[in-house]
């Protein structure tokens, strides 16, 4: 088994209370989904959508967003799986679909030491 | 004390065997200092540059790069700090500025 990260991206823009607790119950779902085939290695954190961004030489700090809505990682967990194929069609149950958004599916890099 | 996520994005890797151990060295050096200081909360992990990507309703699977690369996120680390100007200021020590990287810093949501 190798690891990966989900990176989540993309989320509605003005969620009502109740879409926002639709949206909590399938992530929670989810994640007990993945929990019980043993793929799940840590469930990570979601973030806010605020934030700042510091870059280059000379660590120039701007106030987020930092990209287009639809491209704004909203947070991430660590998956295991067989390989990366594996890895992307167990995404395919992830809820952030269901509103448009997408997952990024990465190898985690082994460390040469 | 709250928690954010430091997200790394670009900057240059460099491919030579001792580039690759300086970089380690400073990345390590960096997550001690913050280790130290109380402020390293889980040091994440390195992401690989390539990977896929699974889009919207249709769940179409694309194979990376998914954007820029001065953009890509080669990897997460979780630290805590007071407040969001103390988790920008602490961020300023990432070795990814010497080689043009970015460092996003982002709260995390309590649940």
């Amino acid at each position: 088994m190798s690891e990966f990260a989900y990176l989540f991206r993309g989320r509605l823009a003005s969620p009502t209370p109740e879409q926002r607790q639709k949206q909590m119950e399938k992530w929670m779902a989810w994640f007990k989904e993945l929990g019980a085939n043993g793929h799940l290695k840590n469930p990570g954190h979601p973030l806010q959508a605020a934030g700042k961004v510091v870059n280059g030489n000379k660590k120039l700090v701007t106030d987020g967003p930092f990209a287009e809505t639809k491209d704004v990682v909203g947070g991430f967990t660590l998956i295991e799986a067989r390989d990366l194929e594996e890895a992307a069609e167990i995404s395919k149950g992830c809820p952030i679909l269901d509103v448009g958004g997408s997952v990024e599916v990465r190898p985690i890099e082994i460390l040469n030491m | 004390m709250s928690e954010y996520v430091f997200l790394y994005r670009g900057g240059e890797r460099g491919s030579s065997p001792e580039q690759y151990q300086k970089r380690m060295e400073k990345w390590m050096a960096w997550f001690k200092e913050l280790g130290a200081k109380g402020h390293l909360k889980d040091r994440g992990l390195p992401l690989e540059r390539e990977g896929k990507l699974v889009k919207g309703s249709k769940k179409m699977v694309t194979d990376g790069p998914f954007a820029e690369a001065k953009d890509v996120i080669g990897g997460y680390s979780l630290v805590e700090a007071r407040d969001i100007d103390q988790a920008v200021e602490l961020s300023k020590g990432c070795p990814i500025f010497e080689v043009d990287g970015g460092v996003e810093v982002r709260p995390v949501m309590k649940m």
